[in-house]
Parts: C-alpha cells; sequence; structure tokens
C-alpha cells in the first residue's frame, strides 16, 4: 500500500501546485486567449504515434493556421477518465475513442452534437459513416461521433510453426496445438463468435450485446469453454509491447492481436491473417466535449480528417486505414500492401465490427476477464 | 512546543507547523476522505450524480461476494467468490515473499552486523544499495527479461546442458510474482534487521558461546529475540509493500495469475467503475491493517517496539 500512496500524493502535490501556479497565472492565460480566439484546439488522442506531433499538426496547421494542443494518452478509459474531469475543469474540445464507446460515454453525458453542415459527410468511404454505422454514431439522433480511422484486430501466426485449420479459424486460437497470446475480453469474444460459427450456442452470440440476461447465458458458456482451453495460452497482453514480447521473447505461435502488431511483425516470419469467421474490426473517431470552448476549430479539424491528404497521414500515423475517399493515392505503399495481402473483398465483407457495449456490460465483461484470468 | 518555540522561534515554527498541516490535510487526508465517500455511492452516469439514484450503502463493498468459481484443494472441491480467491491468493503469496525475504535477510544482517570487517562494511552497503537506486519498473522488467521463454535464463541452462526443452517460468502461477517481490522488497528487510542484530552487545554472543551453547540456540534465544522490532517492522513493510504492489504483478503475472491490485485497477480501467474500485481499494487496506495487527499481536510486537 505504502508505495502507492506516497506516489498518489506526489501527484496530488503536483496538480495542487499546478493548480496554484495556474490561478496565479490566470489573467493572463484567459487574456491570451481571447486575443487568440480563431487558432487552438485542445485535442485528445492516443499516445505511441510519434507521427502526429512530427507531421500531422503540423501540416494541419499549414492548411489551416489552427494550433493543436495534443495531449497523449495511453488507452481509452483513461480517455473516459479525463474526459469526466474536463465536464468540471474545461480545457477538452475532440477526443478520439473508439464507435463502441460511444454508447456508454453518451449514457455519462459528456458528448455535444456535430453540426453535420460544417463538416463533409459525402468524404467517408462506405459504411463508416452510414448504414449501421452512421445509427450508431446518432444517439439520440443527433451526430455525435465522426470516423478518423479504423483497423482490426486478428489472427497472427508463425508461419513455421503454427498449425491453422483450413480455411485458418478463431478455434485456433483455443488448439492445445498452438501457444497462444490473447487478451481476456477479447478472447472471450472471439470463443464466443467460433462456438457461434460451429453450432454450439443456444442463441446467436450477438444477443449479449443487447440483453444482458442473454449476455450472462452466452459468456457462462464461453468463459466454460475458455478455462477448459487455457492450457494453451502463455501470455496476456493488454498493449502494443506485450503482444509483441509475447511472440518474440515468449514463443506464442499464434494470437489475437491487432493490425499494428501484425505489421510490426511482418518480416519476422509471421503472418497477418482473417479467420473463416470474419476479422474483428474497430474503428476510432472524434467526439466533442458538451462543455467545448472551440466548436468551430473543432469541425475544422475533423473535416481535414476526412480529406484525401488528412485521411491518409492520419492513418498512416496509426498504421491503420484511412477512411476519406480517395485516400489510398496518399498511403505509404508498404502499408496498403500489408492490408491488402490480409484482406481481400471476402475477408472485407466479413469484418465483424465491435457492437455497442454499455457500461453495465462493460463491468460485468470485466467480471467474465476477472474469472477467466483467476481460472 | 515550547522547544520548538525557543529553538527555532515564532516565524519558523510556524511556518513548519502550517506546511505539515498543509501536508497532512491536503495531500493525505482530503483525498483519502474523498475516495472514502466515493466508494458508498453507486457508479452512474455524470448526468445522475446527484440524482434521486445517488445514495448512500454499502453496494459496492459486498461486489466482492459475486461471481463464484469451482476451485479444489487437495481434493477438495469448493465454490467460491472470484476476488475473495484473488483476495486469499494475494495474503497468501504476500505472506511467502515476506518469508522467504526473511529467510535471505536474516543471515545477511547477522553477517554484516557482527562478522564482516568494519572497514569493508561500507563497501557491503553501497553494494546492497545500488539496486535499490534502479527503478522499480525496470527491474521488475528487467526480470520479466531474464525469465522470459527465448530468454537468458533458459538459453543458460540449456546451454549447460541442465534442461532439455526451454521452461515457461513467466507462466508457472504466482513464480515471476514472487520472485519479482522479493527481488523489489528484500532490502525492506534488510535494514530493519541489521538495525537490530547491530545493536545487540556482541559479549552476550561470546558470553553465550563460553558456556557452550550451540550456534543455533544462540540465534534462537539470544540475537532472534533481540531483533524482534527490526524483524517485525520489517516483515510489515514486506507484505504491506507486497500486497499493495500493483506494478510487478502486472509485469511479471502470468496467465494464472491475478493480484487484487489488478482487479481493483481493472475495476477503475476495464469497468469504468471508480466507486467500486474505490471500495476495493479500502477493503484491501482495511483486511491487510487486520491482518497485520492480528500478526502482531501473535508474536507478541507492539508498535512502540517498532518505533524504537
Amino acid at each position: 500500500m505504502k508505495n502507492t500512496t506516497s506516489a498518489f500524493t506526489r501527484r496530488r502535490f503536483l496538480q495542487g501546485s499546478a493548480a496554484g501556479a495556474g490561478i496565479l497565472a490566470a489573467p493572463a492565460i484567459i487574456s491570451s486567449k481571447a486575443l487568440a480566439s480563431s487558432g487552438e484546439l485542445n485535442f485528445v488522442g492516443w499516445a505511441g504515434y510519434p507521427l502526429f506531433t512530427e507531421k500531422v499538426f503540423a501540416t494541419f496547421e499549414g492548411a489551416t493556421g489552427i494550433k493543436v494542443n495534443f495531449k497523449e494518452l495511453p488507452d481509452q478509459d483513461t480517455m473516459f477518465g479525463e474526459a469526466k474531469v474536463a465536464m468540471e475543469a474545461g480545457g477538452i474540445d475532440l477526443i478520439e475513442p473508439t464507435i463502441d464507446r460511444v454508447g456508454a460515454w453518451d449514457s455519462n453525458g459528456l458528448l455535444g452534437a456535430f453540426d453535420e453542415s460544417k463538416l463533409a459527410m459525402d468524404n467517408y468511404l462506405p459504411g463508416l459513416a452510414d448504414g449501421a454505422a452512421g445509427v450508431r454514431s446518432r444517439p439520440g439522433g443527433v451526430l455525435k461521433y465522426v470516423p478518423s480511422v479504423w483497423g482490426t484486430e486478428s489472427l497472427v501466426v508463425n508461419t513455421a510453426e503454427a498449425k491453422l485449420s483450413t480455411p485458418p479459424s478463431l478455434g485456433d486460437l483455443f488448439s492445445p496445438d498452438n501457444s497462444a497470446t490473447l487478451r481476456p475480453h477479447s478472447a472471450l469474444a472471439a470463443m464466443g463468435r467460433w462456438l457461434d460459427a460451429t453450432g454450439q450456442l443456444p442463441r446467436p452470440w450477438m444477443d449479449g450485446y443487447t440483453d444482458m440476461g442473454a449476455m450472462v447465458e452466452l459468456w457462462d458458456i464461453a468463459l466454460a469453454k475458455a478455462v477448459e482451453m487455457k492450457g494453451n495460452v502463455v501470455q496476456w497482453w493488454s498493449g502494443e509491447n506485450e503482444a509483441n514480447a509475447g511472440f518474440t521473447a515468449n514463443g506464442a505461435t499464434i494470437g489475437l492481436v491487432w493490425d499494428s502488431t501484425g505489421f510490426n511483425l511482418r518480416n519476422d516470419g509471421y503472418a497477418y491473417i482473417a479467420p473463416v469467421e470474419g476479422a474483428i474490426a474497430w474503428h476510432q473517431g472524434f467526439v466533442i466535449t458538451k462543455n467545448a470552448a472551440n466548436v468551430d476549430e473543432a469541425h475544422e479539424f475533423v473535416k481535414w480528417v476526412s480529406s484525401p491528404e488528412g485521411a491518409a497521414l492520419w492513418a498512416t500515423a496509426f498504421s491503420a486505414n484511412p477512411v476519406g475517399k480517395g485516400a489510398s493515392d496518399f498511403m505509404d505503399p508498404e502499408v496498403s500492401a500489408f492490408y491488402n495481402g490480409t484482406f481481400n473483398d471476402e475477408a472485407l465483407s466479413k469484418l465483424w465490427w465491435w457492437p455497442d457495449q454499455s457500461a453495465e456490460f462493460l463491468a460485468k465483461r470485466a467480471e467474465y476477464a476477472d474469472k477467466y484470468k483467476a481460472a | 512546543m515550547q522547544d520548538m518555540l525557543r529553538r527555532y522561534g515564532f516565524g519558523l515554527t510556524l511556518a513548519m507547523c502550517l506546511l505539515v498541516t498543509f501536508w497532512l490535510v491536503v495531500l493525505v487526508i482530503v483525498p483519502n476522505i474523498t475516495l472514502f465517500e466515493q466508494s458508498f455511492r453507486p457508479y452512474l452516469p455524470v448526468v445522475e450524480i446527484g440524482g434521486p439514484r445517488d445514495t448512500y450503502s454499502f453496494a459496492n463493498y459486498l461486489k466482492v461476494f459475486d461471481g463464484n468459481v469451482d476451485k479444489s484443494l487437495f481434493g477438495i472441491s469448493f465454490s467460491i467468490p472470484v476476488h475473495v480467491y484473488t483476495f486469499g491468493l494475494t495474503i497468501f503469496y504476500s505472506m511467502l515473499v515476506t518469508l522467504i525475504c526473511f529467510a535471505m535477510a536474516y543471515p545477511l544482517a547477522y553477517y554484516m552486523a557482527k562478522i564482516v570487517n568494519p572497514r569493508s562494511l561500507p563497501t557491503l552497503i553501497l553494494l546492497l544499495f545500488i539496486p535499490l537506486w534502479v527503478s522499480e519498473v525496470l527491474r521488475a522488467f528487467a526480470w520479466w527479461i531474464i525469465l522470459a521463454f527465448k530468454g537468458p535464463l533458459n538459453a543458460l541452462l540449456m546451454g549447460l546442458g541442465l534442461i532439455e526443452d526451454p521452461i515457461r517460468w513467466t507462466n508457472m502461477g504466482y513464480t515471476g510474482v514472487v520472485v519479482g517481490l522479493i527481488y523489489t522488497y528484500v532490502l525492506f528487510m534488510l535494514f530493519p534487521i541489521y538495525n537490530g542484530v547491530q545493536s545487540l552487545d556482541t559479549n552476550q554472543i561470546e558470553a553465550a558461546e563460553d558456556l557452550g551453547a550451540p550456534w543455533w540456540k544462540i540465534h534462537w534465544r539470544i540475537v532472534l529475540p533481540h531483533s524482534k522490532p527490526g524483524i517485525a517492522s520489517g516483515s510489515v513493510m514486506v507484505f504491506m509493500l507486497s500486497a499493495g504492489s500493483l506494478l510487478v504483478p502486472s509485469i511479471l503475472g502470468s496467465t494464472t495469475s491475478q493480484w487484487f491490485t489488478q482487479t481493483i485497477d481493472q475495476w477503475f480501467k476495464d469497468a469504468l467503475d471508480w466507486n467500486t474500485a474505490s471500495a476495493y481499494a479500502f477493503l484491501l487496506l482495511l483486511l491487510c491493517t487486520v491482518f497485520v495487527s492480528v500478526a502482531m499481536w501473535l508474536f507478541k510486537v507492539k508498535l512502540s517496539d517498532i518505533a524504537k
């Protein structure tokens, strides 16, 4: 306990002194904001992608004259925390969570609405901002989310050692012939989808995302099966580093990991492949906070990221896929080649987008992850 | 107080008192009370905070009894709430870490205090201190590298021909966590014991030897009782630090290990439920304090002994 307490107080001290300095400097800060009302945007995004500060924001500033104050955070749970604090303290305009969290963010009352007339909704590739995704972007009928980049979570396999079924399946993750690196909650979802595809579930796996009763019924089955087959899991991962080390240092031969891990390992004897059930896909995008101060700048920024050049830069920074039409001409050819090697048209049509997960669902999901880990 | 006033004058004494008050109130008491108050309230959307559903209850604390898992121990099967199970294992392995730390630290402390040439003592202490200067993250991560499947330990053992196939050290239950915690916290055991043994008059040991006591009896009847407060404060520190460590179990944990702090962390970050997380944090603090108090009562150590 001791070490955590002291770290906590140290941080509180820093925050306290920063707040104190802030109060002393408040007149200066307020007046400088008042003078420069035309050119700032406070953006909270993902840490670990250096291209943003090196190139992306500078290009945007060059195009529009708007300066981006970038705050990097490691995961969206931390972003959620910051957003909650910003409801009281202000200072955040735009945040970049994934679409499956928008429901939870919105039900927490954190989000403001976008003005569609200030954006260019025609810029987006089909399926990302319209159709089912469009409905999910409009909780309560108003636009609260617009996409910025999309990517996948699929199988990385050691081409020499992994034993795959033909065609490769999510079930290979749980085969005793393979050593796997997984993250608990994704693994349970993969197990559920595999059981669903092989007809071992009493009702569709998707029911669990809308009905908590069904969720418990289905996740109990998936958990029992996953625990039974846990022996071949050699490492849990929760971020890029651990996933990578699961393969390179701990000898996993298969894993359900992000595309970026597959991209980073592509020249080391590993391949990124889509299972027959369809790869898991995510897309993330921008939400505007309810108390955003720089609303026009935020719209300008979001619109720029949907343009061919902006979308391509954004996707290149994440080593993932662009959301804007015409962006593929601007992409790094190596990243494009990597994606096209994994996803042909059939694999693309089978993509399984993470469904919405409510706050209640997330709490229950964490309990299942706990049980899986403790087994 | 009078003494302080006389020694430092009014202004300086006031400044010191105000600083200490500020430290305690703003940095210790207020944050903890905030967390404590939060732990009794339900996790609600921001818009509903302060609304009719925002009432005090023990619901967050009782969540520790949710979600049973089936386990078996010594052939007896039983069903136990998953978080209670995790908590039990956390306490058990923290005790194990404390015991092993004691077994490692006691001989070394005795050697440093009574046997080694006093002139080489500073060098020895320096050598022991150097690892403590390295960040805890790096030390845990260094062990992660050493124990990795394709890491140096396996390479060494295979090179020596001791094993034929590499061993998954980081995936053997709590092995990695225990190794990491011992390495991180053993010095917190060593130095209190060293202080305790050092204050023992060497003549007593010599007298016991002259009267024909075997070596183990000298330790059992003279050195150990004398250094009991040191052992107690070392054990309390190692135990509390281990049970409260998040970093080492996160880095060195296997696919079957789960530390209670990781459960708290999961409530904060995975479930986004800060209220339940606060409740769990207080449960950990409270139960560990109770546990340590009971252990001290059993071993007949008083708090005032440790303070000496």
